[in-house]
């Protein structure tokens, strides 16, 4: 009889400490109200190689090409965090370096209107000179833009800020287009 | 009691009933326990009530911020994370919020919103601020938050109005002056007189904020801000709204501002006017706490600047000019207030010179920048704009067309102006000091954004180049740098008239 008993006091803690999981945050009543429908990570798949053209700045101030062969994937933000840490890696030939800094890509960001931000850590001094503020935007605006021809422009940002300018000269706060004059005639 | 012989005996074995007072009580005790935990669960440490729509949900607080995703269930918006992107992307019927978490930029409805505060990643996913939650999350929504009790209500209605990204530009033409104001949706708008010399751009369920990418050419506007739902345009003395007009492809807002001719008085004899002297603006690049390049022996761009623009300014008064200099001494010059003096004094020519430097010190040579305006977006935009008007859609008038039009001429004729301004210099350049020709360029450059008349950039030589920046502190290079200067505004002046 006492063992019955016992067993039927063992049924009803049981039953109350299930009731309790049900109840609490994050338990079985919480998940049958969840309209939250968590998209799957991509399977990855490895990115095909591709041929891309990258924008090195010269000695005569102007951008000279270097061909590369790298995995460059479908999506359009990925692709230009490539091609920007392509360009940011430094270039093969003797050519200049994109930054007269060791810059690193932050991020970037796709808008609606065919605009990609390109989000770089700041020089740690400030940079001088109209010709490291040209050649650091459009190595990076004309390469982008040449590669990833959906793009309309590109617009540079420092440690997650808007920058007016640079060193003083060129007009950072807007997406910048393809500027053809400053592209080495081959 | 005493006295009383204790004895022991075995009692018998209680009945039944006995046994089911006892379960009867325990059972009253996990009922009372279970009771007791409830409100525990109701209101567990660490966490805040949110209500929306008479469902109630505990949300984890993460630190000072709020656990995201139990909010997003409650309101019922879809929410996926990009993994190749990193961003989450959240989705309520037609509105779509992209964030990343520890970047304060957020994407809503394709727009890049800046924010005040960053989410960050936390054991739930991503959390974020109460004003985050309001402004980023619920707005675009169109819901709102509310403090209720000890947590907080989510209401219909976006307290903060969504974003419309302005782009404002103007330009003057004889007695009035347009100003379109470019929209990045459509919004409806109303544009009254305000108080004292005040305009007022009224945007309907938006709140703008200004993107200064395009020039402002005018002497009749001297401000715009905005504030809320509004926009606040300030006009110099004597000027008033003569019209305003919204047109859509793309969708833009044309003010008309300019003061109503009075009668013409006549008088018994004109007096004969003597002919103006044109005025040359020359802005000596960087000043004051801006010291711009340097060379490794010390020469300063600030100073390099300034001693070729007296130069200049005095050769070119001696030939009949007008010049001013947008400093005179080493002194701060906000960019836009050197052009804004070039466009007040109405000059015929704007110079800024500077001098140039690189990381690597064997560039040398000079070179010639005239503004480009049209990026793609804008050129689009505005070839967009030029068809739709050009079909004559009815209703619009013909008035704001041929504004629109003539505005567009007139940037284009004073880049072309520019261009030939760009072009005399450099060739002057050239061959008068056998410098390396790195020709003439095209770039945005913020000083000559808004100038009204041709306006270019002068690189005169690389501080960073030891054999340039020699020459640079000479004072008799500085005088034939002056004299090239000279002669290729002159020839540039004397062709154009």
């Amino acid at each position: 009889m006492i063992r019955r008993v016992l067993l039927i006091v063992a049924v009803l803690v049981a039953l109350a400490a299930i009731a309790f999981w049900a109840l609490r945050p994050g338990g079985f009543a919480r998940k049958t109200t969840a309209s939250l429908t968590p998209v799957p990570a991509p399977t990855p798949t490895p990115a095909p190689e591709t041929r891309v053209m990258l924008l090195f700045p010269g000695t005569d101030g102007a951008l000279h090409p270097e061909l590369r062969t790298v995995p460059l994937p479908a999506e359009l933000n990925q692709r230009v965090r490539v091609i920007v840490s392509q360009l940011l890696a430094g270039p093969t030939a003797r050519l200049l370096p994109v930054a007269g800094y060791p810059a690193r890509l932050l991020d970037v960001f796709i808008d609606g209107r065919g605009n990609a931000y390109v989000d770089l850590s700041s020089p740690p001094q400030p940079l001088t000179g109209s010709f490291n503020e040209l050649m650091l935007a459009y190595s990076i605006v004309d390469s982008v833009l040449l590669n990833c021809q959906e793009l309309k422009g590109v617009q540079l940002l420092f440690d997650d800020h808007e920058v007016q300018t640079l060193t003083g000269h060129l007009d950072l706060s807007r997406p910048l287009a393809l500027n053809k004059s400053f592209i080495a005639a081959q | 009691m005493a006295g009383v012989p204790r004895t022991w005996v075995r009692l018998p074995p209680p009945p039944p009933c006995f046994y089911m007072r006892s379960i009867t009580h325990i059972l009253a005790l996990l009922v009372v326990l279970f009771l007791a935990a409830l409100p525990a669960q109701a209101q567990p440490a660490g966490t805040v009530t949110f209500s929306f729509d008479g469902n109630v949900a505990q949300v984890p607080r993460f630190g000072s911020r709020i656990e995201l995703m139990p909010v997003l269930q409650l309101i019922g918006a879809q929410a996926g994370y990009s993994q190749a992107a990193g961003t989450y992307v959240i989705q309520l019927g037609n509105h779509q919020i992209q964030i990343t978490p520890q970047v304060r930029f957020a994407l809503v409805d394709g727009e890049l919103e800046k924010t005040n505060d960053a989410a960050v990643v936390s054991p739930g996913g991503i959390a974020v601020s109460e004003s985050y939650l309001d402004r980023v999350i619920l707005s675009p929504f169109a819901y709102h938050l509310e403090r209720s009790g000890a947590g907080y209500r989510i209401a219909p209605g976006a307290m903060v109005a969504p974003v419309v990204t302005v782009r404002a530009a103007a330009a003057d033409f004889g007695t009035t002056t347009t100003l379109v104001l470019t929209l990045s949706r459509h919004v409806a708008v109303t544009v009254t007189a305000g108080a004292g010399r005040e305009l007022l751009v009224h945007f309907s369920d938006a709140r703008p904020q200004l993107d200064g990418s395009l020039p402002m050419r005018s002497r009749r506007i001297v401000a715009i801000r905005a504030a809320a739902n509004t926009l606040k345009i300030e006009l110099a003395p004597g000027q008033g709204l003569l019209a305003s007009h919204q047109l859509t492809g793309p969708d833009r807002v044309i003010v008309e501002v300019g003061r109503r001719p009075p009668t013409p008085v006549p008088t018994p004899v004109a007096r004969a006017r003597k002919p103006k002297r044109p005025t040359i603006v020359i802005d000596p690049g960087h000043g004051g706490a801006d010291s711009g390049a340097v060379s490794a022996s010390g020469l300063e761009e600030k100073v390099v600047s300034l001693a070729v623009a007296t130069r200049l300014a005095t050769l070119l008064k001696r030939d009949g000019y007008v010049v001013r200099l947008t400093r005179a001494g080493d002194e701060t010059r906000a960019l836009t207030d050197r052009t804004a003096l070039a466009n007040r004094l109405d000059a015929v020519a704007f110079i800024s010179l500077h001098a140039n430097a690189s990381t690597v010190s064997s560039v040398r040579g000079a070179e010639t920048y005239y503004m480009s305006l049209h990026d793609a977006t804008d050129a689009h935009a505005a070839e967009t704009a030029r068809k739709e008007n050009a079909a004559g859609a009815p209703g619009r008038r013909g008035g704001s067309q041929l504004d629109l039009i003539l505005w567009d001429m007139a940037q284009a004729r004073v880049l072309n102006r520019s261009a030939l301004l760009a072009l005399d210099i450099q060739r002057q350049l050239n061959s008068f000091l056998d410098l390396p020709d790195r020709g003439v360029k095209q770039a945005p450059f913020v000083v000559l954004t808004g100038a009204t008349m041709p306006a270019v950039l002068v690189e005169m030589g690389f501080l960073s180049n030891p054999a340039e920046a020699g020459q640079l502190a000479d004072p008799a290079y500085r005088q034939r740098l002056a004299e090239a200067l000279a002669r290729g505004i002159e020839e540039f002046l004397r062709s154009s008239s």
